[in-house]
């Protein structure tokens, strides 16, 4: 690149919560492993962040199979948050993402309130870890999970809860399987967070008419990717309007002008899910898209995209 | 992309891709998808079915059965699919003193046109046991070595009438030793597991669960493993730990443990 190049390519960097991210595209939880998986193939600098896959206490083995069904534009799934558990993950993964090339938030679940705390305490001080994401809306575990996230005093609980058991940067991850996200923005606000993350899959079923039976082994599961995005724009929107704290958007993003929705709707980073399992590299791709985007309506920095939705309803 | 029709739905479809021509060995699969659109919204997986790593390419044989190898076939001469690979972990080398006995089911034959040209130098020639429904269902059979080749269909049109696993056990009666190789529908590789933990033949078993990424990070293709040594069940990667497993490893559907575990269980006989 050259100098004149440096110095008109677009800034894709963003501030988050105290954090500062290279550019706005974070990996969304569940849909990169604990990154390490994934760094033999994507380069990890072209990220923003990651978020890993959710850990609980101890290790869990997840749901029977079938765990994955296609639907249109969309995918169903019942992985049931299968984990190594926290300690096995700070001991022996967490090293190996110590300047891995970006910022790592790491996705907490707990069956109890208590162990949201417990598992944020063990994350707490270790070296490599720029934030929590709470995780309030796996729909696909019988405890903990969704329970949480669709109850707005439950939802208080638990934000307070890891609130008090860290100083790093708290995420709620919310539920889109509410009548009102902004109450349950408004609660995790009040309760402490740093910043929201909207959306997590929608509740859904899919059922094979030759047998009969639910496609996914755990009946229901939660759905992702293109086919849900409008209802994650609007409700992302909706919680960006509620509060003060900064938004991440999320829900079937795979190009830049995907991204963008979010952004200009008032989410101050994005997620990308599903769209990892199809192209890996995509990061790059979107990157390359925003600066376009910025390069024609003749602006420097993502940030001044942000939250410039004209003409609201 | 360049497609060759063998009847029916089955196709072989050849891709330039100088990385998996080169590096594939029998067993591994690619993960591929017919452009960038939402729909379907998944890459495939697919068995590599044969390599030429002096032009660059690699060949895979698929059956056309819905949307996601509908759009593949639907590629135009020419056209370009988003591929990654090679992945997974390979059939492992056989012993020297073992004769491979290889059995595919339906398009479960694809990765043994490789294993078969691996095999050839060996110590022990292979022999492949391919069924089907139809001869119109065996459609590689031509591709095989006469001589390694035993072919079996439900309806009779080719080799002999019934399951591929009445003359595997037939020959086995005869010669109980060798080592198992299996790529096939769920119910034949569970068979064949079966008749491999009797005999106590080393057995592997391709297996083809629904896969989301191929590199170990939706956990979507996760198999239910139980070893004589870790008898609490575990859920391992067909992508990254598979898709070839050791057969008495893997709890079978309807099973409560695997063959292995459940050979542990069973009291010393004197």
């Amino acid at each position: 690149m050259t100098a004149a190049a440096i110095r008109t390519a677009p800034d894709l960097g963003v501030e988050l919560a105290g954090l500062k991210l290279r550019n706005p595209l974070i990996a969304a939880s569940g849909t990169f492993g604990y990154g390490v998986e994934v760094a033999e193939i994507v380069d990890l600098s072209t990220l923003g962040g990651l978020v890993s896959k959710g850990l609980f206490l101890e290790p869990r083995q997840g749901c029977p199979t079938p765990r994955l069904a296609e639907t249109p534009s969309g995918l169903l799934n019942a992985i049931g948050l299968q984990g190594v558990g926290i300690h096995h993950f700070v001991e022996v993964v967490l090293p190996r993402l110590v300047d891995c090339g970006t910022l790592v938030l790491v996705n907490v679940c707990g069956d109890t309130v208590e162990e949201y705390a417990e598992v944020t305490r063990v994350l707490d001080g270790r070296p490599g870890v720029a934030g929590v994401e709470i995780n309030i809306s796996c729909p696909n575990v019988r405890q903990g999970g969704m329970v949480f996230g669709t109850d707005p005093r439950m939802t208080h609980a638990v934000v307070a809860a890891v609130r008090g058991a860290t100083k790093l940067p708290v995420i709620p991850k919310l539920s889109p399987n509410v009548t009102d996200i902004a109450v349950f923005a408004r609660a995790s606000a009040e309760a402490g967070a740093d910043a929201l993350s909207c959306i997590n899959t929608l509740l859904g079923m899919a059922i094979d008419v030759e047998t009969r039976r639910p496609k996914l082994a755990f009946g229901t599961g939660g759905l992702s990717g293109p086919a849900i995005r409008p209802v994650a724009v609007r409700m992302a929107w909706q919680a960006a309007r509620a509060v003060e704290i900064p938004v991440i958007g999320i829900g079937g993003i795979a190009s830049g002008a995907d991204a963008l929705e979010f952004l200009i709707a008032g989410c101050r980073a994005v997620q990308v899910g599903t769209a990892n399992f199809v192209e890996p590299g995509i990061y790059t791709r979107i990157a390359q898209e925003l600066r376009e985007y910025l390069r024609r309506h003749g602006l420097e920095r993502i940030e001044q995209v942000i939250g410039t939705l004209e003409s609201e309803a | 992309m360049q497609r060759e029709s063998l009847g029916g739905a089955y196709r072989i479809l050849t891709f330039r891709h100088p990385e998996v021509a080169r590096a594939a060995r029998p067993g591994q699969f690619v993960m591929i998808k017919a452009g960038r659109s939402a729909e379907p919204p998944l890459r495939r997986p697919f068995s590599v079915m044969s390599t030429d790593a002096e032009a660059g390419t690699f060949s895979l044989f698929i059956k056309v059965v819905g949307p996601g190898t509908a759009a593949l076939d639907a590629l135009p001469s020419g056209g370009e699919a988003e591929c990654l690979g090679p992945l997974g972990r390979p059939f492992p080398v056989p012993a020297p003193d073992r004769q491979p006995l290889l059995v595919a089911g339906g398009y479960g034959v694809a990765p043994f046109l490789m294993l078969c040209r691996r095999l050839r130098g060996g110590a022990r020639p292979p022999r492949l046991f391919y069924g089907g429904r139809t001869a119109a269902d065996l459609p590689l059979a031509g591709r095989f070595d006469p001589e390694l080749l035993v072919p079996a269909t439900e309806d009779g049109s080719l080799g002999e009438r019934g399951r591929v696993t009445a003359p595997l056990e037939r020959h086995l009666d005869r010669e109980p030793s060798g080592e198992l190789f299996a790529c096939g529908p769920e119910p034949m590789l569970h068979a064949v597991a079966r008749i491999g933990a009797r005999l106590g033949l080393p057995t592997w078993v391709s297996l083809d669960p629904w896969m989301g990424c191929g590199f170990g990070t939706c956990l979507g293709c996760v198999v239910r493993t139980q070893t004589a040594q870790e008898p609490a069940p575990k859920h391992r990667c067909a992508c990254t730990e598979g898709p070839v497993f050791d057969a008495s490893c893997v709890v079978w559907p309807g099973e409560e443990r695997s063959l292995a575990a459940e050979r542990a269980r069973e009291p010393v006989r004197q």
